[in-house]
């Protein structure tokens, strides 16, 4: 195309520029022109006789030309690109100018094409220009990926830079880079902190918000670094968060708010003055943490001193919403606290901004869903208010809460029923939502239900007979409620099976009450089967004098209740096995729902099931033990596994359990999958594999998540283990799983990789466990449970044993072990509180009986009694050796080789000493 | 350079708040206020102190009122219009708006009903409002060369403000009446970080430290929830403006959510004209009302009516907000004794009655029917809530504006000798900061802060628009740094940024002071 005439002259007067220029923001001139425009700017940018000038304006109308008008955008990048073979050199272009250019450049260019050397970066820094100071420092950790570590140097200098917004600029600099990466150097984690708390009361508003942020970040990195003061370093910077909480500009507080929703750690005394304005006097954090500062512990607790209450009952709904979100993570740090925190947030129901009140039932639904919300009495009016909300969320919120909460109470129970008939009948269109919320209340307090059945029995009844005016929403949602109840296991207890059959007059309207578990075909189904059942009242006639009976159970000891059982429950033997793997069928599809992100959903069931199953060991009495036993295992480790794979999620905001309770998590998970394997016998090869595949996860997770010292170690434990695993593998000829299969790829690759840099760069273990799967793992006829009983006769807290100083002390045990066969090996575990730990080993063929149950009653030999305490409390307990593991022996002298797996809980032994005289 | 303050009245009291400061040579009164318990000439601030031959014009170089209660503007007709000050007034709009009808309102109930003498009559209200000149929050008013005066948001009631003055580099923040919580109706006081030499701030309530207002509005909520619900009537005995329209919004609002319909009444009078002012207003409120006025003025209550005198028996259950707040008189006293007796029915009593009323009576348990008149018959037994809502701030707002603003010395006024004391130890031992609390007609005397302006050589000022820091490592045994005692074996990174610190002051032949770079000072040096 040939150069339009009028772009001819070069270099280009400003007037020729401002005619290109109005050109160019026109939207109606014709491509063809905006082209020769293109053409001569680009072309007069080679020549080398601008000025630095007359560079900025031609860049500035390139991106210009590039914002305007989309359809040409990618060509001006071409041009630039094709003038130019090193990016790099139109970079410096523009530099020589000014930013202003390199502002227009970096709008046409994308992000990755424009670096900068370290050093020009420096030097247009230190130029006297404060707005060419500001803008780099905004753009350079952004756009020109400058080195990290002289861009902390750069931003940390310029905090004390005169000018407000350099400040401000720097701040964000540094909190931008403090969640790029993790830095080594202690004492310049400690130097950014500083800068910030001392910018924390800097005159300007945006430079406080940004010193906040600055605080936030770096405080919690410096007390993640700090592993001694952890502690003292973590409650310091919630101390000067809570200190920003009175500041007069609104959005300062919004992030002091915001940063105190990141505190990982803070001690239970300053949550606890955070909600009283009155500064409180303490025993435990200032013994531990303060002892020689008591001034300064007060100092910090006058800053705390109310910082929520304000928070909560501030002007602007932003900073009431940013406080009641901070108590979403603050709750779980506390259960104290969080019992404190409710009464706070009752009244935050009352709040005139929905965004607020929403926030405050967020936030309770999430103690709930972590099971911190316990509610009283005191709390109903407030609480059960909130359904007669005339706002849809905050009603559909409240029903939330509902259908997850533990309710401690009957009377509790009850009243939250009235509520939602209530809301039921202001706001018909809620329907759907209420008895799905009644359905769920049900599910969860099947012991309740049981309680109140006869009440609603005879409404219903009396509605079907017509003595009542029909009120058919009414009876829907009681029918919901009471057929709810049994849906999780298969009893009916007191329930009249006539009110199955009822419910299917009804099965249109509440079916989707039960969609979250059963379609409507399914729904029928249980309803019919339901009716049908006799249940242990013997007849179609409901037998309502059960109920007293169930009334009087839940007051009952648990071995009465065994008894009870034992009577009424003989052929559930199968039943209890049907329902064990009921649920471990369900578990592999639970496992889908969590890598989409549907962790607490999964985690609420999950609960509903634990206490189902623990209710039904306790009363256990027959074989089943065993069923259950193995599904409780299973349970659990799928839980800690769904609590930690939350951190392996991409999109993890806010996430429920913070980094600081993983590696406690892990640790459990560490535990729980040992017992799954050292504890239940009969395995076959198969099955075997996917316990050990179990084992591998915990361990890859334990490599790519927590910063635990001894990875090196775990490292040669997961060998170990994937080694087993694949000679079982050869052995059984069946076909290794996904995540095996990856994690065998990784583990080839680090052998043959210099083991310098395996230890330096973390291998990616996150990757393969992205292939791993939960398996369906059944239980079958053959599984056992190895357990055993501890019990040391006449001894309590009143009752010591005697001992004299210096001399042994015999412990008298009565040991009865459980499916223990007599290859393992057996040991006693007694511990002191000071942390010494003592070893018996148990000779299993001194055991009486043979097969399942093994009685032995023993005298354990105690010596260590030289202490100078007048009374002594031991903890004893049976612990298996872990066979399985071979590698890194845990050498104690005298003691087990391997890890020992708890068989049962610990018993408390108390001594006490006798005088010589 | 000094800063000197006359505290006239509200020095260790409470009332008749008024304080003189002579900032550089400018004289500027703080509230003209009257002492509603006085009724002799120790009723007005004893101005012959400011000037002995009455001419005020020359004595001082303005007024400011911060807000319309009477004992911060009270005084004010007095004093211009009898003692004859013509000087300019300041005042935020709202101030200006409700203070005649404060006024008149006093000099009605003086003259009318006590047959008082009257101190100023209805014209002198009215002359007295044309000489003032009306602000809005955030103006900065020249007052004249030197003085500059700038209104901040306060609370306590609508329109109220703290008031910045600064005279050369003096600056100083009175505060008057304010309220670091806010309300319903008002927000939180607002102000900027300032550089202040001084601070003067009320301190009404200097040992309190009040609960969670969350807590009292439900409490205010259940109980009168709790009568309504079992067809009893709500009598609410209250001052016309202020906490009127706060209960009412939180009434109002409480039953739009619940959707109650029962009727909430406000007895004519002065309360509907507030109303009237309020819903002008807008700008003065809280953000939640500023946020939502363009689809709801909060002040157009939507379940309230007026009240008629025929409507006291009428049957059913309602709410009646009436004045005055202490069951003193008037139409409250009228209602009270009407439905009184029985006891469905529930009366909400302000926190704070005045020993004598009816209200006071009530609700120390000593109300007998003699008290009602001689016509009454009936004993009195329905229930008596308390209300606890006060636009004061308390001890930790006032900490918390103090420590926000850390001026150089801080005065208290407006409050009790004995708490005032306590307060005074604590600003000083927690925050460091000199503090005063004078009596009336005191004079203090603090010194204040005066910057020099001095030449400066073009390298001196080339070296401090270039940025020049340094990273120092030193152990913090030498920094007195309290936070890092226990960390005293890590070195700690420090920046230093010394641009200022390397000019020089020299003073040449001809006492001229100039500031050179140190480099070039040592430079001249070698030459000599």
């Amino acid at each position: 195309m040939p150069m339009d005439s009028q772009w001819r002259e070069e270099p280009f007067s400003i007037h020729t520029l401002s005619v290109m220029r109005s050109q160019i923001i026109n939207p109606s001139t014709p491509e063809p022109t905006l082209i020769s425009i293109l053409q001569a700017l680009t072309h007069s940018l080679q020549s080398t006789n601008q000025t630095i000038h007359q560079t900025h304006h031609i860049l500035k109308l390139l991106s210009d030309l590039a914002a305007h008008h989309s359809s040409i955008s990618q060509l001006v990048l071409d041009s630039l690109r094709a003038n130019s073979p090193d990016p790099s050199s139109i970079t410096h272009l523009a530099v020589e100018g000014t930013v202003e250019s390199l502002h227009a450049i970096t709008s046409i260019l994308d992000e990755g094409l424009v670096s900068l050397d370290d050093s020009l970066f420096v030097s247009l820094c230190f130029g006297p220009n404060v707005s060419a100071r500001i803008w780099m420092l905004r753009n350079a950790g952004l756009r020109f990926q400058v080195r990290p570590a002289l861009l902390l140097g750069v931003c940390l200098g310029f905090t004390k830079d005169p000018y407000p917004y350099v400040r401000e600029a720097s701040l964000e600099g540094i909190h931008c880079l403090c969640e790029h990466g993790v830095f080594e150097d202690v004492s310049l984690v400690d130097a950014c902190y500083g800068r910030g708390v001392e910018l924390l009361s800097d005159m300007h508003d945006c430079v406080r918000l940004s010193a906040v942020r600055v605080v936030a970040s770096w405080g919690v990195m410096l007390a993640a670094s700090n592993a001694d003061m952890k502690n003292y370093l973590s409650n310091e910077v919630f101390a000067k968060l809570c200190s920003m909480a009175r500041d007069m500009s609104m959005k300062v507080r919004v992030e002091a708010f915001n940063g105190i929703g990141k505190i990982e750690i803070v001690s239970e005394d300053f949550l606890l003055q955070s909600l009283s304005k009155r500064v409180l006097t303490f025993g435990k954090t200032k013994k531990t943490l303060y002892q020689s500062t008591s001034e300064q512990f007060v100092k910090l607790a006058t800053s705390v001193a109310g910082a929520l209450v304000h928070g909560l009952e501030d002007e602007f709904f932003e900073v009431r919403k940013s406080a009641c979100q901070s108590l979403c993570t603050l709750t779980i740090l506390s259960l104290e606290f969080a019992h404190e925190a409710i009464n706070f947030l009752m009244d935050v129901l009352n709040d005139d901004s929905v965004v607020v009140r929403l926030q405050a039932l967020e936030t309770l639904h999430h103690m709930a869903t972590n099971g911190f919300l316990k509610l009283q009495e005191k709390h109903l009016h407030m609480f059960l208010g909130v359904l007669v909300d005339t706002n849809t969320e905050v009603r559909y919120a409240e029903r939330k809460i509902l259908k997850v909460v533990k309710l401690n109470d009957r009377v509790l129970f009850k009243s939250s029923i009235d509520s939602l008939l209530e809301n039921l009948v202001h706001y018909p269109q809620d329907e759907d939502d209420v008895l799905s919320a009644l359905s769920h209340l049900g599910r969860n307090h099947k012991k309740y239900v049981g309680l109140i059945i006869k009440e609603i029995f005879e409404e219903v009844e009396a509605a079907f007979e017509g003595n009542f005016e029909f009120n058919s929403v009414r009876i829907a949602a009681l029918l919901t409620l009471s057929i709810s109840s049994p849906i999780l296991n298969g009893h009916i207890g007191s329930i009249p099976p006539v009110m199955f059959s009822y419910a299917v007059t009804f099965l249109g309207r509440i079916y989707c009450a039960f969609s979250d578990i059963m379609d409507r075909n399914a729904l029928l189904a249980y309803l019919c089967e339901k009716s049908r059942s006799t249940g242990h009242s013997g007849g179609d006639a409901p037998n309502l004098a059960t109920i007293e009976v169930i009334e009087s159970q839940i007051t009952r000891e648990p071995k009465e209740i065994a008894n009870y059982k034992e009577e009424q429950q003989q052929p559930a033997n199968n039943e209890v096995i049907d329902f064990a793997n009921y649920i471990l069928a369900k578990l592999p599809d639970m496992w889908a729902m969590i890598q989409s992100g549907f962790t607490n959903k999964v985690l609420q069931s999950l609960r509903c099931w634990k206490e189902e199953l623990t209710t039904m060991m306790a009363s256990d009495s027959l074989g089943c033990g065993d069923a259950l036993a193995f599904t409780l295992q299973n349970l659990r480790i799928f839980k800690l596994l769904a609590q930690v794979w939350q951190h392996l999620l991409p999109e993890k905001k806010v996430s429920s359990q913070r980094a600081a309770t993983l590696e406690s998590k892990l640790g459990k998970l560490d535990k729980r999958v040992k017992e799954l394997m050292s504890r239940f016998l009969g395995f076959s090869a198969e099955e075997e594999i996917t316990v050990l595949e179990l084992i591998l996860v915990t361990f890859s997770l334990k490599l790519c998540k927590a910063k635990i010292c001894s990875s090196n170690q775990t490292f040669k434990k997961l060998n170990a283990i994937y080694l087993q695993v694949e000679s079982l593998l050869k052995e059984s000829s069946t076909l290794p799983s996904n995540f095996i299969v990856e994690l065998g790829k990784l583990l080839h690759e680090s052998s043959t990789a210099i083991n310098e840099a395996s230890s330096r760069n973390p291998l990616p273990f996150d990757e393969c466990l992205k292939f791993f799967s939960f398996k369906k793992f059944m239980f079958h006829g053959t599984i056992r449970h190895s357990n055993a009983e501890l019990s040391i006769p006449n001894n309590d807290l009143e009752h010591p044993f005697p001992f004299v100083s210096g001399l042994p002390v015999g412990i008298p045990c009565n040991i009865t072990a459980y499916n223990v066969s007599s290859e393992k090996r057996l040991w006693l575990r007694i511990s002191m509180d000071d942390g010494f730990v003592h070893h018996v080993f148990l000779d299993l063929d001194l055991f009486e009986g043979s097969g399942k149950v093994k009685k032995f009653a023993f005298v354990a030999p105690f010596y260590r009694t030289t202490t100078k305490a007048d009374s002594v409390t031991l903890k004893i307990s049976i612990g298996l050796e872990s066979l399985f593991e071979n590698a890194c022996p845990v050498q104690i002298r005298g003691g087990p080789k391997r890890e020992l797996v708890l068989l049962c809980t610990e018993k408390q032994v108390y001594l006490s000493k006798v005088d010589k005289d | 350079m000094a800063i000197e303050t006359l505290v006239l009245g509200a020095g260790q009291e409470v009332g008749k708040s008024c304080v003189v400061v002579t900032i550089n040579g400018k004289r500027i009164m703080f509230d003209c206020g009257m002492h509603m318990g006085e009724t002799d000439h120790r009723r007005y601030p004893d101005f012959r102190r400011i000037s002995h031959s009455g001419d005020f014009n020359n004595a001082l170089s303005c007024v400011i009122i911060t807000h319309f209660h009477l004992d911060h503007v009270g005084a004010l007709p007095y004093f211009t219009e009898v003692c004859g000050y013509s000087g300019p007034i300041y005042m935020t709009y709202p101030t200006k708006a409700l203070s005649p009808l404060m006024l008149e309102d006093y000099r009605k109930v003086m003259v009318d009903r006590r047959g008082e003498e009257e101190q100023f009559t209805s014209d002198h209200i009215v002359e007295c409002m044309k000489k003032v000149i009306a602000l809005d929050l955030r103006q900065t008013v020249q007052v004249d060369e030197d003085l500059q005066i700038r209104p901040y948001y306060a609370g306590h009631v609508i329109g109220a403000a703290m008031f910045y003055a600064k005279v050369g580099d003096a600056e100083i923040v009175y505060t008057g009446d304010y309220n670091m919580t806010p309300d319903r109706h008002l927000g939180a006081a607002q102000i900027d970080r300032l550089r202040l030499d001084l601070l003067i701030t009320e301190s009404t309530y200097a040992t309190t430290i009040r609960d969670s207002r969350y807590a009292r509005e439900r409490e205010f909520l259940k109980a009168v929830h709790k009568c309504v619900s079992g067809g009893g009537k709500v009598l609410i005995p209250t001052f016309a403006l202020g906490r009127a329209q706060e209960l009412c919004i939180l009434l109002d609002d409480y039953w739009e959510r619940m959707n109650l319909k029962v009727p909430i009444y406000f007895s004519s009078g002065l309360t509907i004209q507030a109303n009237m002012y309020y819903k002008m207003l807008i700008s003065w409120t809280s953000q939640k009302i500023k946020d939502t006025y363009s689809t709801h003025n909060a002040f157009d209550f939507k379940n309230v009516h007026n009240f008629e005198r025929s409507m006291i028996d009428s049957p059913g259950p309602c709410v009646l907000f009436a004045t005055p707040g202490m069951l003193s008189g008037g139409f409250s006293l009228e209602v009270f004794k009407h439905w009184g007796p029985s006891e469905k029915n529930l009366v909400t009593l302000p926190g704070y009655c005045v020993a004598g009323t009816v209200g006071h009576k009530l609700m120390s348990g000593k109300l007998t029917k003699s008290d009602l008149g001689p016509d009454s018959e009936k004993d009195i037994r329905c229930q008596v809530h308390q209300l606890a809502f006060s636009p004061h701030t308390d001890y930790k707002g006032i900490m918390d504006l103090v420590k926000f603003l850390s001026p150089k010395h801080v005065m208290l006024v407006h409050g009790e000798k004995p708490k005032m004391i306590s307060l005074k130890e604590k600003i000083h031992s927690e925050l460091g900061i000199p503090c005063y609390y004078p009596a009336n007609n005191e004079t203090v005397c603090i010194p204040s802060t005066h910057y020099e302006n001095v030449e400066t050589s073009d390298s001196f000022v080339r070296s401090c628009s270039n940025p020049n820091f340094k990273f120092q490592k030193c152990s913090s045994v030498d920094t007195c740094n309290s936070t890092s005692t226990d960390r005293n074996l890590m070195p700690e990174l420090q920046v230093k940024d010394e641009r200022v610190a390397e000019g020089i002051l020299v003073v040449d032949r001809n006492k001229k002071a100039k500031i050179v770079h140190k480099d070039e000072l040592l430079l001249k040096l070698g030459e000599k």
